[in-house]
């Protein structure tokens, strides 16, 4: 690990690192920090390499070479189990279990780690409400009997319920209508904002880098082309940033 | 002697067979379901043990059953003249749909399921009873049920080694080339083949998540 990468207030870091297959890179290498309380919304099209560098973080994938260093430890140094609960994670498909309840997805990891009933359900009916869903009218239903967007808002509630410091999100919203989608982001920035959260975003939607990133990190071919403030992306006249904000 | 006077006189003895042939279907299907569920959650995981596994249980069905009774009775520990040959070939036959889809009913599940549950940090452990198993259970249940009715027909060979059940009345019938008799193992054999795979089927709608 690096020195910087063992700063206070770097959540997670990434120090030379490369991921390939067959002896072939095909991500990196890569450097890049996020602090803590920060969105970094990692944009690119597909095929970039936006969704290995976000599962490089939570160990579902591994660097050929370099370190990925979160909450001030190397990956390869955590339990995979404790690094994937320190860590909220959300999919584009959500992943809620079918089987069981919205509330009992939400209420799974704090039961995994030993909380008690009544602290998992007051925590439940929390971050249900902070999501914008009533419990007592979804709690007890099942994610089939639920929009797409509540599913997502589900999905939301069920990453933050062990308070992870760092939440991953892999293009949460890519799969709801547009008008959908907006509302969820605006949400989402509000209420990453209000519980400081280390946020690192995945999406290919420029829209939604602007309304939720603190910094964008632009890949391309698997390597950063661009970092820096919203701002500075509408400013920047590197190719391949252009042709993203063309393509919005 | 028409079957129904037939089964009236021998009402209690029939009874009694059917009883001993649904001690035999019962005791084979839930060995079966011991072993089979595991092994299919094994090569659920392990795609390399898939093939072997799955070929051994496939062929093993292949077997004539009368043929697999016979080729047990001479060995020891498994064998012999009686019950034990029966379950023993019954729990055989009862592997490959529990097997087959123990495996289909895990290797179905979503991977936006596997993957959360995977990023969400459950251990293997905890994923396989707490996602897999729960998800699978409704394809679990139905490979169960057709265990347990083929295992009901099955059964009724047994009677050929001495395992008593209902086919000792097919097996009388047919020597003594008397319809009435072979009705009396036949009709009930059915019936319990239709209870148990309608009570089987009660219970993997109870149990079917995608129902509730």
């Amino acid at each position: 690990m690096t020195a910087s990468a063992a700063d206070a207030g770097t959540d997670i870091a990434f120090r030379a690192v490369t991921f390939g297959y067959d002896g072939r890179d095909v991500v990196g290498p890569v450097d890049l920090d996020v602090e803590r309380g920060e969105t970094v919304v990692l944009l690119g099209e597909s095929g970039s390499g936006k969704t290995t560098l976000l599962r490089l973080v939570n160990a579902l994938a591994h660097p050929r070479t370099g370190t990925v260093t979160v909450l001030g430890r190397a990956t390869t140094a955590w339990d995979p189990v404790r690094l994937r609960r320190s860590t909220g994670y959300v999919i584009q498909d959500v992943g809620l279990f079918p089987h069981l309840s919205v509330r009992a997805n939400v209420e799974l990891v704090p039961k995994l780690e030993g909380w008690t009933p009544a602290r998992r359900e007051e925590r439940a009916r929390e971050l249900l409400a902070l999501v914008g869903l009533d419990p007592d009218d979804v709690g007890a239903r099942r994610p089939h009997q639920l929009s797409g967007g509540q599913r997502q808002r589900v999905g939301v509630a069920r990453a933050l319920a062990h308070d992870p410091g760092v939440l991953l999100c892999d293009e949460p919203f890519g799969a709801v209508d547009p008008m959908t989608r907006r509302s969820l982001q605006d949400e989402f920035a509000a209420l990453t904002g209000r519980l400081a959260k280390t946020v690192l975003f995945v999406t290919h939607d420029v829209g939604e880098a602007r309304r939720l990133a603190d910094r964008v990190v632009v890949l391309h071919r698997g390597r950063i082309q661009f970092t820096g403030s919203v701002k500075a992306f509408e400013r920047s006249e590197d190719d391949v940033v252009r042709a993203l904000r063309g393509s919005a | 002697m028409s079957f129904w006077a037939y089964a009236t006189a021998n009402a209690s003895e029939i009874g009694a067979r059917t009883l001993e042939h649904l001690v035999l279907v019962g005791v084979s299907t839930l060995v079966a379901a011991g072993v089979g569920v595991p092994l299919g959650v094994l090569i659920a995981r392990r795609s390399a043990m898939r093939g072997p596994i799955l070929a051994a249980a496939n062929v093993l069905q292949t077997v004539p059953s009368l043929a697999l009774f016979g080729f047990l009775i001479p060995l020891p520990l498994l064998g012999g003249i009686g019950a034990r040959s029966a379950i023993v070939a019954l729990i055989v036959y009862a592997l490959l749909p529990i097997v087959r889809n123990t495996f289909t009913g895990i290797h179905g599940i979503a991977p936006s399921v596997r993957d959360a549950a995977l990023g969400m940090g459950m251990t293997d452990r905890e994923r396989l009873w707490m996602v897999e198993l729960p998800l699978a259970l409704p394809v679990v249940l139905a490979g169960v049920r057709v265990a347990t009715v083929v295992g009901v027909g099955v059964a009724t060979i047994a009677a050929a080694i001495g395992a008593g059940g209902l086919g000792v009345f097919i097996f009388q019938g047919v020597a003594r080339v008397d319809h009435a008799v072979i009705l009396a193992g036949a009709v009930p054999a059915a019936l319990l083949a239709l209870l148990l795979d309608g009570g089987l089927h009660l219970l993997e709608r109870r149990w079917d998540w995608r129902r509730t």
